[in-house]
């Protein structure tokens, strides 16, 4: 027992407190090995994208997002990467804990970067993988949050060229995905994008889709109407014919204003070649001839569509101080 | 799930049982092989109830309406819509007997004084009375509209129309904000059958109630049978029962001159005269290609000074709803909310001399909401004010003419480029100081630290453990606590969750704790002492090794603890107290030793001691021609006379009374070109170069210096 030198032991445990390794604590089914539990990498990807945030940490002052106003905003990554530092430093009770979280943070912060595209993944997407760039996004707050719930919102990294009904999959290369899209008050609605887009979509929701006709006011008396449905083939639900002349005349009832005269409606319909509606017609098909389509609000840079909007969503792209100085430098030089 | 982009229509989704109570009868007769009974099992009555709503839609069934609840604006080419959660609902419940495929329920759309809706009243009330609905209900109280018989028949739907204004919609929702949700996708959607319609030609808006009725029991109240027409007008009077309102029983309006409201009355009623005779004229016309008869100026005439007062006060009740909204509490929002949309809704019709049968439909859901020329979702999206965070709203339009806005009510914000918000902040010591916040959403981009501890800008830890580690000033000396207040609110945000605290404790646990069991055994092998005392059979090792670090933090705390913090701080290193006090001090300044100034010190003080140092003068060499002859004296008689005067002005005694003070200024024969600093110009020139020079006669200057040096000597 003399043999054993106190000293020596001492060195023992200072070396193997200070050699403290990453070592996998549980297997992801998707990622592989990783440091940090999921319960705990799932908690703090979720504050990363500033879930449970109060909003008065969000937005400082009330001046800046005044009301029918959409602002948007890159995410900034040391803010969230401090948040959650605090989160981490829960039960750090002595410089030893410290310093052992501190050699291990390099390793979980990639993790927490790759959590942060599980939080939302709707429809059993795959998740997207790669270093995490930079995250911005859009706060809105108009009576179009509170009294059309369920907007769409979509974002791209190019100018579409296609058409307005083009139908994009969520694993189109050209889209930017979500991160996060929430409604943190009725009338304030928070959206994440993975990226910087540069065109983005709001759409009317597709379950508040309206049903409707095209209304005809008479030129002499404007409170005159009458009314045109453009008839669809009930099978494509496509229009029967590209003629805008070619439409079907809506009744009304007689001495009220507005009310539809369904079943005449639908006789009219059922009678018109192309429609395919049969001799029976269900609420579905008559759904389908009165819908109207949802309005969409584009926000992209405006020199593409002169005349449009004087003050839109301009992306940048990021530069760095590193960057600026090179190209100063190629400026100054003879 | 649709793809992505498109959604499907369903006709109906038809539950197999609609609600109601049950009893499920179950007999069983027992047989033997041959088929001879045996006997009968005692039959088993089991009841069940299938609930539905009736009386009143809970919350959380509907999703959204269209219009929107007290939306004002162009909603008069699309029919009003409420879209519920629950596919099955619309066909939950048999609105008559043998209906399966008919929804219970429908959506209408009435102006102001088409119907009325009741308060809050026992359900049983809730129907037109004479109709009792068997079954359970689903609340206690509810509100029902009262409409009369000539609504119905132009308003309502009729009974074949309600299977077309039913359908449920499949969506996907991957892209909405219900993603998170648990929706499947299916909703259940009731369209009205009427467009919300207002005057045009006077550009008047019409606020309109939504209700979503219950027809149970009253399917034949619907109509059958209606005419149609192919144009209307969007003014024509329906019906209002305020005509029959009896007057104000107060003549003082008559007696005041103010005719208005009488004449608004009278002005409808010839409305509405008018509209029905119109109706009646349309029911004739059937061929779609026939106009109305009558004029359409004629008609226009009688409700347009009506609306006058009704537009404004349309108006007012939106606000009004707005308001009780805004600021009435969480639980008695809604409650409010709704008592204040029955404003113009809220006569009792049945106590009206109407001529006209009166009926009672539960009101389920109801809002309202007003048609005008323009508003609605792609106005809203269109006039957005949009920029990027920290852009300054855009100035309110301020009409010309309009007073001038009231002042803010409080200072201005400050916000700068960078997106820093400066705010009032308490410090910890209790001072009110402003200072810097940016929260995480920013205008500019932001350049992220990398983790690597190696690649750590000087002067920042690579992590923070406390909040204060990242407490910044900026350079106009505020601080600046963005990422402090990140960090703590990080902090709090997961104490807050007592399972995260504990799942991180646990890990660190795990974690820390089995890496350095790890390394440790990885070392020990490293080290034979250690294992050969173990392998020695000295027991425990956690013991053995606890005893020795007893010993050692015993013996070396300051290396196995910490160092130990000395008892005082020192101070700052005083000059004086160094070793050799003022002695030193003043031999270093002088450039003599310290024993000479002690020494001399021994005498009178400081100054007496510095008189009696000795000049070090260089020696004299024998073969030194330059320090021969009369001129080298006479140069020296000059110098020590300067020397004197000049120690005299510095010390402030009279030149004479003692030796000589040298020191720095040493004066030598090599030393004599750096002595003349102080001197004066001519024993200068004949120090430095005598050789060169022949002795001169002393000049003016000499006689000057000399006689003032004898009369200084003279004087006490």
């Amino acid at each position: 027992m003399k043999q054993l030198q106190a000293a020596q032991t001492m060195s023992l445990l200072v070396q193997a407190t200070a050699t403290l390794a990453a070592a996998p604590s549980e297997e992801d089914p998707q990622f592989g090995d990783r440091i940090l539990p999921a319960e705990i990498r799932q908690a703090l990807a979720r504050l990363r994208l500033l879930q449970s945030v109060p909003f008065s940490y969000l937005v400082a002052d009330a001046l800046l997002l005044p009301r029918e106003s959409i602002r948007f905003f890159y995410l900034d990554r040391a803010w969230t990467d401090a948040l959650v530092q605090g989160a981490l430093s829960v039960g750090t009770v002595n410089s030893s804990d410290r310093a052992e979280l501190a050699a291990l943070h390099a390793a979980i912060r990639p993790e927490i970067d790759e959590e942060e595209r599980r939080v939302r993944t709707p429809g059993g997407e795959r998740v997207q993988q790669g270093p995490a760039g930079q995250i911005s996004g859009f706060v809105l707050r108009s009576r179009a949050v509170s009294g059309w719930p369920g907007l769409h919102v979509r974002a791209y990294d190019r100018e579409l060229g296609e058409a307005d009904d083009a139908s994009i999959p969520e694993s189109d290369p050209r889209r930017i995905k979500l991160l996060r899209m929430e409604r943190l008050a009725p009338a304030v609605l928070l959206v994440l994008f993975d990226g910087v887009p540069a065109v983005v979509h709001i759409e009317e929701p597709r379950q508040g889709v309206q049903f409707g006709v095209l209304l005809r006011p008479d030129a002499a008396n404007p409170n005159r109407n009458r009314a045109v449905v453009k008839p669809r083939n009930a099978l494509t639900a496509k229009d029967t014919n590209q003629n805008p002349a070619d439409v079907v005349n809506v009744p009304f009832r007689a001495g009220t204003p507005g009310v539809l005269d369904i079943k005449a409606l639908n006789a009219a319909l059922m009678a018109k070649a192309g429609t395919n509606m049969g001799t029976e017609v269900d609420g579905a098909e008559f759904a389908l001839q009165m819908l109207r389509f949802p309005y969409r609000q584009v926000f992209g840079d405006p020199s593409l569509q002169p005349g449009a909007i004087d003050q839109v969503f301009r992306p940048t792209v990021k530069f760095t101080l590193a960057k600026l100085q090179a190209s100063f430098a190629k400026g100054l030089a003879p | 799930m649709p793809a992505p982009g498109t959604f499907v229509l369903h006709s109906l989704a038809n539950p197999p049982l609609k609600a109601g109570d049950y009893t499920l009868t179950g007999q069983v007769n027992v047989s033997r092989a041959d088929g001879s009974p045996v006997g009968a099992v005692d039959p088993q009555a089991t009841h069940l109830r299938i609930t539905s709503p009736r009386y009143k839609l809970p919350p959380d069934q509907l999703l959204s309406t269209f219009p929107p609840a007290n939306a004002v604006g162009a909603f008069s080419a699309r029919l009003p819509q409420v879209v519920i959660k629950r596919r099955t609902l619309p066909w939950e419940r048999e609105a008559a007997p043998g209906a399966s495929t008919t929804p219970w329920v429908a959506l209408v759309v009435l102006a102001e004084g088409e119907a009325t809706l009741s308060g809050d009243v026992p359900v049983r009330e809730c129907v037109t009375p004479g109709i009792t609905l068997s079954g359970p209900g689903d609340v206690a109280t509810g509100t029902y509209l009262s409409v009369t018989r000539s609504v119905i028949d132009k308003v309502f739907p009729m009974r074949d129309e309600l299977a077309l204004l039913c359908h449920v919609r499949e969506v996907d929702v991957n892209d909405t904000e219900l993603a998170a949700g648990d929706d499947d996708g299916f909703l259940a959607t009731v369209i009205a059958n009427r467009l919300p319609q207002y005057d045009r030609a006077n550009d008047k808006p019409v606020r309109y109630m939504a209700c979503l009725i219950n027809l149970e029991g009253q399917l034949d109240a619907l109509a059958k049978q209606a005419p149609k027409t192919f144009d209307f007008l969007t003014n024509a009077a329906v019906f209002d029962y305020r005509v029959s309102l009896p007057p104000a029983g107060d003549p003082d309006h008559v007696v005041m001159g103010h005719a208005l409201k009488v004449g608004a009355v009278a002005g409808v009623a010839q409305g509405v005269q008018r509209g029905t005779t119109a109706a009646s004229r349309a029911a004739r016309v059937d061929a779609p290609g026939r106009k109305l008869q009558t004029p359409p100026a004629q008609r226009t005439t009688g409700p347009a000074a009506a609306n006058k007062s009704t537009a404004s006060q349309w108006a007012t009740t939106t606000a009004r709803i707005e308001t009780a909204g805004l600021t009435s509490a969480a639980n008695e929002a809604g409650r409010l909310v709704r008592d204040v949309m029955r404003d113009g809704y809220r006569a009792n019709l049945e106590q009206l001399n109407l001529g006209e049968r009166v009926y009672r439909f539960p009101v389920l859901a109801h809002w309202s909401f007003t048609v005008g020329d323009e508003g609605g979702f792609d106005l809203l999206m269109a006039r957005l004010d949009v920029g990027l965070l920290g852009t300054e709203p855009a100035p309110e339009k301020v009409p010309p003419g309009a007073p001038p806005a009231p002042p803010e009510p409080r200072p201005a914000a400050e916000f700068t480029e960078t997106g820093h918000v400066g705010l009032p902040h308490l410090t910890r010591g209790g001072e009110r100081v402003r200072a810097w916040y940016r929260g995480p959403l920013g205008a500019v981009p932001t350049q992220r630290d990398e983790p690597d501890p190696a690649s750590t800008p000087p002067g920042r830890l690579p992590l923070a453990h406390v909040s204060d580690q990242l407490r910044r000033v900026v350079p106009d000396g505020r601080e600046d606590l963005s990422l402090a207040a990140a960090f703590e609110i990080g902090r709090l945000l997961a104490l807050s969750q007592p399972s995260l605290v504990r799942a991180l404790l646990v890990w660190r646990g795990e974690q820390f704790g089995a890496a350095r069991a790890r390394s440790l055994l990885g070392v020990m092998s490293d080290a034979p002492a250690l294992v050969r005392a173990l392998k020695a059979g000295t027991g425990d090792a956690a013991l053995l090794l606890s005893r020795h670090l007893v010993q050692q933090t015993g013996a070396r705390p300051g290396q196995v603890l910490a160092k130990t913090r000395p008892v005082a701080d020192p101070g700052r290193p005083l000059p004086y107290a160094r070793e050799g006090g003022l002695d030193r001090l003043i031999a270093d300044g002088f450039g003599f030793t310290t024993a000479q100034v002690q020494e001399f010190r021994k005498g009178a003080g400081s100054a007496l001691s510095l008189q009696r140092v000795a000049v070090p003068l260089g020696k004299q060499r024998a073969d030194a021609p330059l320090l021969e002859g009369a001129a080298i004296e006479r140069l020296r008689g000059v110098l020590v006379a300067d020397v004197d005067r000049l120690t005299a002005d510095s010390i402030g005694r009279p030149p004479g009374a003692g030796g000589l003070v040298a020191g720095g200024l040493a004066v030598g024969p090599r030393g004599a070109g750096r002595s003349g600093r102080g001197a004066s110009q001519p024993a200068g020139t004949g120090a430095r170069e005598p050789a060169r020079e022949p002795a001169r006669e002393p000049d003016a200057l000499d006689d000057l210096i000399a006689r003032a040096t004898a009369a200084r000597r003279r004087q006490p």
